[in-house]
């Protein structure tokens, strides 16, 4: 019997040993993601990538010798559950560095938290201008703001499609009015008349009448905002009632990720969408990272992928150069980062009325033969553009 | 008025009553369960998500067409509503309790366990069922040379449409003519005095909670053709569903069927001249003003009408 006791006592012994000699040598990062709801294939795309990167930096021995042990949280593309989760993560958990999210909408109430509790965060892809606009200390971004997100497309139109006239379509969210209305700067900065600028609701399922006006206005160019499924759909009908432009293009989101060839099929051919971000881009790790993802998961990731992926590094980066993990250690480190990553050179800078904003150069994508293919700036083109593009009646 | 300007015109109506034809088979569902209910049912729309994932399996996985996947679909409900019916919320109904409200309370939370299943088994993946035909239209152009004008008619929309409208004419043969209708019919109307003619009350209940369902899954089956499913896709199609139903007046078929009809061509016609983004504050300014001025709805306006008040 004494023997028995004993050897539980061991056993148990053993245990809290073991537990205690693991959490020494595990960094917990949660990270809030949407995984169910509207977004939630984004969220996936971004899950994947984080832990792929986890498992690298794992690797190659961790961070300062502690292995990083990722875990996620469902927001559901909610920003009130974004926010619970941040404020449970900060004061329950004391994470003292938050990455994640991913609507506008979700990235504004998370950087609230994080600013107020002084922690720093790192947004990954969540393009609302307004959220390194606020004189945060504690947010960062490492994505392109939605004022730059059609700079190469912009720089293509003013190059190559040299339009007189442009209607604008956009989801009634943070991420679709903002970029809507970038679109309308940049348009009227070039001269080019916006002939239209509506509003969708998210979820709509018949875009006709919208999109009879449309054609009725006969702009040179449709340009759409909006997240996955409304692109689809959208182009769909457009094919549906012959609508004719010069050029059909999308803002980043819903027009560039695989699913849009998928579920648009050929009425997505030929169309162009801003990027911030393609596997065809040049910069160390980016193939590595398209080729790796393609064999675990089929498909080649989007931006938002790179982003997640490259994310982990940055804050891994700033973590190994910390002088301590405290907020204000982590956060002094973000901000001198200056790393090369696979989606792009990362460096927070403050300009042009944005703090801790990191300015990447976007690209411009076209659908051809049903796939995505770099298209400009020139020097990272994939393939060359094909412009203009055939009439509906053309193609059957 | 110029030809550009009747184009629009006419397309945004032919959109209106292709939409609002479906609109109304998703109605009619709503309103056949509440006319012998009592109760909103706000598990609707999952009902109609769970008829969509049947149509999505059997064509990713059997290459079963949408359109023939109602045969299986509808069943399928009909089975699935009543079980509902007879093994949750029956046993509620006998239960007395503070709420009299509890059997709407009781969908909800049926709906909900149906969205958390579906998101469980599917997770929250978009799916589609990329039919050959999705893009296919006819051009006005093509039959007439010299057309003034375009317009188009989307193939898919337009068989989802002709369904619609062929499972409407069943169920109102159904309704009036057979027994089994009649007795639904009476059973709306005046429950204990069907219970006295010797209706089988709670059966009828059953059968009609089953009916609803089914209804609905079809309709779940047209509308994948041209949308798409996540398992949080319910709850847009329950509001619609009430719309209709309280547009229509409660328990009505063919004011569920008008209000379906005004109801796409609204959403429609706002969308053109008014903008898209306002089509959910007109669905509700609807709502509200129905309620205000027409209380007993469309319904209610035929009626009066009939009886020469």
């Amino acid at each position: 019997m004494k023997r028995l006791a004993l050897a539980i006592a061991v056993m148990f012994a053993c245990f809290v040993f073991s537990t205690t000699l693991l959490a020494a040598d595990t960094l917990d990062l949660t990270i809030p993601l949407p995984l169910t709801g509207k977004q939630a294939k984004f969220g996936e795309i971004m899950k994947r990538s984080y832990e792929m990167a986890a498992e690298e930096i794992n690797a190659k021995g961790g961070i300062k010798s502690k292995k990083l042990a990722l875990s996620f949280e469902d927001s559901s593309g909610k920003p009130e559950t974004a926010r619970a989760i941040v404020e449970k993560l900060i004061d329950v958990k004391k994470q003292p560095v938050i990455v994640g999210e991913y609507t506008s909408a979700c990235a504004k109430a998370v950087a609230a938290v994080a600013e107020e509790r002084k922690t720093p965060y790192l947004v990954v892809a969540s393009a609302d201008d307004a959220i390194t606009q606020q004189n945060y200390k504690y947010v960062f971004r490492q994505n392109q703001v939605n004022a730059h997100y059609a700079d190469a497309f912009v720089s293509f139109l003013q190059e190559v499609v040299k339009p007189k006239t442009i209607a604008v379509l956009y989801e009634s969210s943070a991420f679709g009015t903002s970029g809507a209305d970038a679109m309308e700067k940049d348009a009227k900065a070039l001269g080019i008349q916006v002939v239209l600028k509506e509003k969708f609701e998210t979820g709509a399922i018949d875009f006709k009448p919208l999109l009879s006006k449309v054609k009725a206005a006969q702009p040179d160019v449709v340009y759409t905002v909006s997240y996955a499924n409304e692109a689809q759909l959208i182009m769909k009908q457009i094919k549906e009632i012959r609508l004719e432009a010069k050029l059909f293009a999308g803002g980043a989101a819903g027009f560039a990720i695989p699913e849009f060839i998928d579920g648009a099929k050929d009425a997505a051919e030929y169309v162009i969408s801003a990027t911030l971000w393609t596997p065809q881009v040049k910069y160390p790790g980016a193939k590595e990272f398209a080729n790796k993802y393609k064999a675990k998961h089929g498909d080649f990731p989007s931006y938002h992928g790179a982003s997640a992926y490259s994310a982990l590094y940055v804050t891994a980066d700033a973590l190994n150069r910390a002088k301590d993990w405290t907020q204000d250690g982590i956060r002094d480190a973000l901000k001198a980062t200056n790393l090369m990553t696979a989606f792009a050179p990362v460096k927070f800078e403050d300009k042009e009325g944005y703090q801790n904003q990191n300015f990447a150069e976007t690209l411009a994508i076209q659908v051809l033969k049903g796939e995505f293919e770099t298209i400009w700036p020139k020097n990272q083109a994939s393939k060359p553009y094909v412009f203009p593009v055939p009439t509906w009646k053309e193609r059957r | 008025m110029t030809a550009v300007q009747t184009e629009v015109l006419l397309q945004t109506l032919i959109s209106g009553i292709l939409l609002g034809g479906l609109y109304a088979l998703i109605g009619i569902g709503m309103t056949i369960i509440m006319g012998v209910m009592k109760i909103i049912n706000l598990a609707h729309g999952e009902l109609m998500m769970v008829g969509m994932y049947i149509a999505y399996v059997l064509y990713a996985y059997f290459h079963i067409d949408p359109y023939l996947s109602i045969l299986i679909a509808a069943p399928a409900l009909f089975l699935l509503g009543m079980a509902l019916q007879k093994y949750l919320i029956n046993p509620v109904v006998k239960v007395d309790s503070i709420l009299p409200e509890n059997q709407v309370i009781l969908t909800v939370g049926i709906g909900m366990v149906l969205a958390n299943l579906a998101t469980i088994i599917f997770k929250s993946d978009y799916l589609q069922t990329p039919v050959s035909y999705g893009t296919k239209a006819w051009y006005l152009s093509d039959l007439w040379k010299q057309a003034p004008i375009e317009l188009s008619l989307s193939f898919p929309w337009s068989v989802s449409f002709v369904v619609a409208l062929l499972i409407t004419a069943c169920l109102w043969f159904f309704l009036a003519k057979t027994d089994m209708g009649k007795s639904i019919r009476a059973t709306a109307q005046d429950k204990d005095a069907a219970l006295l003619m010797g209706v089988n009350v709670g059966r009828m209940r059953v059968i009609t909670f089953g009916l609803g369902s089914a209804l609905v899954g079809s309709a779940g089956c047209l509308f994948i053709p041209i949308y798409y499913i996540y398992p949080d896709i319910g709850g847009q199609f329950t509001l619609i569903a009430f719309v209709i139903t309280i547009l229509g007046g409660l328990g009505s078929t063919v004011g569920a069927i008008i209000g379906g009809l005004i109801l796409g061509l609204f959403e429609s016609l706002t969308a053109t001249y008014i903008g898209m983004g306002w089509a959910p504050v007109g669905r509700f300014v609807i709502f509200v003003a129905v309620l205000i001025f027409i209380p007993g709805g469309v319904a209610s306006l035929l009626k009066s009408r009939k009886f020469g008040k």
